[in-house]
């Protein structure tokens, strides 16, 4: 039995279209949605409820649906939870009820249904507590939730990102809207009108003329004159979400199977025109395949000429019943009107509606239309902080008090009738906003009535009915947000579109109170879902956390680097191919028996300068740097003010006034923001100048016994002492030449310009071959620091990690001038005996290098932790394992058998110095 | 452990213009970069101070980049460090910014790195654009746009224009 009229619509009765739903084949229009589709073609089942799998039908007509949610191929790729009532047609489309199986129509799991009394709100808190919720958890999260995401990868499924700007943005694209965004832009305002339909016109399709205007003349006109205005108008677009200053998320949808476009649109002013929704009526069975909302209908009869039914019993309180039963009459329907105040309501039928049951007469019916009043769509509102006023006359929330720069405009504001919202709509296009005017109709209130017989559906997609409302008052979840999570009233898909209304009214009526003393839940973005992948677009894969790239980055991988994120840069962990562990040990043993090259171009260079200079350093390090002469480096600790170590670092004077902070590679960002904050907090930021030139210099390290060899082929002057630096050129170009080790061998730092690092790593790398040095990887680095106990911030402190607990207690107990930090070291806490140390680990040779992250634990039962391992690998050249570890009280443990576990195994380790080679220093000046 | 190698395209060649449909990325070799900072820094400059959107000449100018910091662009070089008669700190940082011009139809593209318009003018020209801190501005003709990308985000920087430029084609 087809519904479709034969004239009439928004259709192209020229295109057909062909489809199928649950396997079978149908046919609808182009400009028909899949609902209307389906809805005309004749199948009354579109969905499955998600508790229950009670068959459900369509209750809307656009985004208010709960029921019509489907999983949709076309061209061999699947999206799931496609509302059906928002998703157009496209030929070819294949739809499936995404919560049953094999159909909406026969679904297996239905016979849950009989088994509802032990499924009400709230039974899974109670019901699998024994022996172990983890125990039921894997079966019940197969059975939830709705849809599945489709394992295909679509590389072109991609989220296009724009900004925009107008002075004014409308968001409806009915007839208050179209009248608004007209005055704004003949009124000179840079004007942006935005619609979710593809077509513009909102409810006034529904209405046969405008201003004496037919329909569609009318609003080719409102669009003509907006347009010759300069005016814009996006039709498919969707306000989702209004943040902070007035931006305002919107989706612009493309055709089905095409990611949708997010437009962040900052405007002057914002106008809601978004209209308002059907609530439904509760009575029992109120959830049957047939039971419509009345505004639904008039839309499926004006954009898509499709009746809802052909006996319908009409159950409504609003004044725009009269009108759409007229148009149903005169569209071939029988409208039976019936009071909905008549008591108990019931609908009648299974899997198709027969009657509605009111009082003791029975109305042969296969559709029941209802309309329990008018809600404003508010949540943009809400979103953006405007409060909401109840109005007793209109039985809804209307917008309140306003926030900053929006107004509502229309039904969205409670001017229900099309006149009064027109004359609103004007005003405020013109940013003159009017009074909100007087309802023309005071409709009588059909909330939920406790108690009242059957099962009454207050949230169709989530199968909350009364009875839940009554058992969550009755367990005391009787505020709102409490009501919602204890039973998930308003917390699917449509967000609580049509159920929070019913379901705050009915606690309303359990609690004996009145409803605005309920109260609303929260309003959040996005208004309908919307993909994840519009949020992030473009930036994922290289562009997610893009690394940054070293000048010598070719020169790397030329020389077959395994390139890492190291703190954010990509570096060669390791040269060459084979096992990467092996590489490492090999390139650390190189190292130190030769020499090694690496690049540490990403350590801080950030320049300070000023006549304050001095003091602002001296200030910002735990170490005292005021006697710092020029030319000198010395190592140094920025601390947090709760005197936890911050970064750790070598500092040069390069003069009287300016130093450089060589700050370690991962922390150069959070180091300049740390300088800049003080900087500007009790120091004289005239007097104080920051510049982070890390990026102008690339560094070369040559470390080990042959590294001054590798240096002097270069002509450089390497009579230098440790801990100095030099600024001096190579083939003209300005090159700093530093003596610091981070290997405890001999090193060399040389750093210049970074566009002529490419001929500095050759000339390096050619002098290295003939001693059978080279290149070297931050994993092979990782080894020789840790061989000497060098500490990586971050790795080998956590939190907490003051300096003196590093084996640096000097400056906490002699620095007399303030610093960063200071206060806090002299804290009870700073001062606790079972501070976590730093210190070696020794196991004995052999064995494997312990797990980094092991506990180091008490021989108590049961154990305690006194700490843990923070590094751990293999020394190439001590031949055995080495590590370093925080533990409580470690200095005073130096020598003691401690217990090491991991993962249930244990083994025994002797607590060390952290410095595991060459601890007198020697191979400094070697 | 990891070799993550093959996750991050070579770097392209620096020198090369890059076709993004209706626009032109084209890398730019400026002769000099040079922060300067200083209390009084915005009014000593002799320079041709460039704000947002700007009207850069083709010969020295200067970007205004904080109340109390410019970057100099081609101007006559400096000593680095502090300088107690002008109370400037000056810093070579002529490698730190890869340059770029954007030709063509350059709008459309930045407006999906960031909520910008000529019409609405700033002080300074840093900004962030795709995430990423640049400076930004406009040349004299008034339709190429010139970033200033830090060097190790310069790859980033290119591949997120690209990639806009296929988005927005879609």
């Amino acid at each position: 039995m087809t519904l479709r009229l034969p004239t009439g619509g928004l259709i192209d009765r020229s295109k057909p279209l062909h489809f199928t739903f649950d396997g079978k084949p149908f046919q609808g229009y182009a400009g028909d949605t899949l609902a209307s589709a389906l809805l005309a073609s004749g199948p009354r089942i579109l969905g499955r409820s998600f508790k229950y799998h009670r068959p459900r039908g369509l209750w809307g007509a656009w985004v208010d649906e709960p029921n019509a949610i489907m999983s949709v191929t076309l061209q061999g790729r699947t999206f799931p939870n496609c509302l059906a009532t928002t998703t157009y047609l496209e030929d070819g489309m294949e739809a499936r009820a995404v919560n049953a199986w094999p159909s909406a129509q026969f679904d297996i799991k239905s016979g849950l249904d009989l088994f509802h009394r032990w499924f009400a709100a709230g039974f899974y808190y109670k019901t699998f507590m024994w022996p172990d919720w983890h125990l039921f958890e894997p079966m019940i999260r197969r059975m939830a939730g709705l849809g599945h995401v489709s394992p295909q990868h679509l590389d072109d499924y991609s989220s296009d990102q724009t900004h925009e700007r107008c002075d004014t943005l409308v968001i409806g694209g009915g007839p208050a809207g179209l009248a608004a965004a007209e005055a704004a832009a003949q009124s000179g305002q840079n004007t942006l009108l935005v619609d979710d339909h593809a077509t513009l016109g909102g409810t006034a399709h529904q209405l046969p003329e405008i201003d004496a205007t037919p329909t569609p003349d009318w609003i080719a006109a409102r669009r003509s004159a907006i347009e010759a205005a300069g005016g814009r108008i996006l039709t498919a677009t969707t306000a989702v979400g209004i943040y902070d200053h007035n931006l305002v998320g919107l989706a612009q949808s493309g055709p089905f199977g095409t990611a949708p476009r997010l437009i962040r649109l900052r405007a002057g002013r914002i106008i809601l025109a978004t209209g308002a929704i059907d609530r439904p009526l509760t009575f029992a069975n109120n959830d049957r395949p047939g039971v419509m909302a009345l505004a639904a209908a008039a839309e499926y009869l004006a954009r898509y000429a499709t009746l809802p039914g052909r006996d319908i019993a009409l159950l409504a309180n609003t004044p725009e019943a009269d009108t759409i039963a007229a148009q149903l009459t005169q569209a071939g329907a029988t409208i039976t009107r019936i009071d909905p105040a008549q008591n108990p309501l019931s609908a009648r039928g299974g899997k198709r509606l027969t009657a509605l049951q009111a009082g003791d007469r029975t109305h042969p019916a296969d559709t029941i239309l209802a309309s329990g009043g008018l809600t404003p769509l508010v949540h943009l509102w809400r979103h953006a902080g405007g409060k909401l006023d109840w109005c007793e006359a209109r039985n809804a929330f209307l917008p309140g008090t306003p926030p900053q720069n929006m107004t509502a405009a229309g039904a969205a504001n409670g001017t229900f009738d099309t006149d009064q919202a027109l004359e609103e709509a004007r005003a405020t296009g013109q940013n003159a906003p009017i009074k909100r005017p007087a309802p023309t109709h005071r409709i009588t209130p059909h909330w939920p009535t406790p108690g009242s017989p059957g099962r009454q559906w207050i949230d169709f997609q989530h199968d909350v009915t009364l009875k839940d409302v009554e058992l969550a008052a009755r367990e005391n979840y009787t505020s709102v947000e409490h009501l919602k999570r204890y039973t998930t009233l308003g917390m699917a898909s449509d967000q609580g579109k049509t159920s929070n209304m019913p379901g705050l009214a009915a606690m309303a009526a359990i609690q004996g109170r009145p409803i605005p003393e309920i109260g609303t839940t929260t309003f959040r973005p996005p208004f309908v879902p919307v993909p994840i992948e519009m949020y992030h677009g473009p930036h994922s894969k290289q562009l997610w956390n893009p690394l940054k790239r070293l000048p010598l980055e070719p020169q790397h991988r030329t020389a077959n680097a395994a390139l890492g994120d190291y703190g954010g840069w990509l570096r060669p962990g390791w040269y060459g191919t084979g096992d990467p562990e092996t590489r490492a040990q090999s390139e650390a043993r190189m190292a130190r028996d030769t020499a090694a090259i690496f690049d540490a171009s990403p350590l801080g260079k950030i320049e300070i300068m000023g006549p304050d200079a001095e003091a602002f350093v001296n200030f910002i390090y735990y170490n005292t740097i005021a006697t710092l002469k020029p030319g000198k480096i010395r190592y140094g600790f920025m601390l947090t003010e709760g005197g936890a170590v911050f970064d750790d670092g070598v500092i040069a004077r390069l003069d009287a006034n300016r130093f450089v902070i060589s700050c370690s590679s991962s922390h150069v960002d959070s180091v300049r923001t740390h300088l800049e904050a003080w900087r500007q907090d009790g120091n004289d930021p005239d007097r104080i100048f920051i510049h982070d030139t890390t990026q102008h210099w690339a560094t070369l390290t040559v470390t080990g016994p042959k590294a001054r060899q590798i240096l002097d082929t270069l002509d450089l002057d390497t009579d230098l002492p440790h801990m100095s630096l030099r600024e001096t050129e190579w083939r003209d170009t300005p090159l700093r030449l530093a003596r610091v080790s981070f290997t405890g061998d001999t090193s060399f730092e040389l750093s210049l310009r970074a566009s002529h690092a490419p001929a500095l790593w050759d000339a390096l790398t050619q002098a290295a071959k003939p001693l059978n040095a080279g290149p070297i990887g931050v994993e092979a680095l990782s080894i020789l620091r840790a061989e000497k106990g060098f500490l990586m911030i971050g790795k080998d402190t956590d939190g907490e990690t003051m300096p003196h607990d590093l084996g640096f207690p000097a400056p906490r107990q002699k620095k007399t001038t303030p610093f960063v930090g200071d206060r806090s070291l002299h804290t009870d806490k700073a001062n606790a005996p079972d501070r976590k140390q730093l210190v070696g680990l020794t196991v004995p040779s052999g064995t494997p290098p312990l797990p980094t992250g092991a506990h180091l634990v008490t021989e108590d039962a049961p154990p305690r932790s006194l700490g843990y391992v923070t590094s751990s690998y293999h020394s190439p050249t001590l031949g055995r394992p080495i590590a370093l570890a925080l533990v409580a009280n470690g200095t005073d443990r130096i020598g003691d058998t401690v217990t090491a576990w991991h993962l249930g195994e244990t083994r025994q380790v002797t607590i060390s110095p952290p410095c595991a080679l060459d601890p007198e220093g020697d191979r400094l000046d070697a | 452990m990891r070799d993550d190698t093959a996750l991050w395209d070579v770097p392209r060649d620096p020198t090369h213009p890059i076709a993004l449909g209706p626009a032109t990325l084209t890398p730019v070799q400026l002769t000099r970069q040079t922060l300067v900072s200083g209390p009084n820094v915005l009014h000593q400059t002799d320079l041709p101070l460039v704000e947002w959107p700007g009207a850069a000449p083709s010969g020295p100018y200067a970007l205004a980049l904080r109340r109390d910091r410019v970057l100099q662009v081609n101007a006559p070089e400096t000593p680095d460090g502090w300088n107690d008669t002008t109370q400037q700190a000056t810093s070579d940082v002529t490698d730190a910014y890869t340059v770029f011009d954007l030709t063509g139809d350059a709008l459309p593209l930045l407006g999906r790195g960031a909520e910008i318009t000529p019409d609405i003018p700033s002080r300074s020209t840093a900004r962030l654009l795709f995430g990423l801190g640049v400076f930004l501005y406009r040349l004299e003709d008034a339709t190429t746009y010139r970033l200033h990308v830090p060097r190790a985000h310069a790859e980033a920087l290119v591949k997120h224009v690209e990639t806009a430029a296929r988005l927005r084609a879609r």
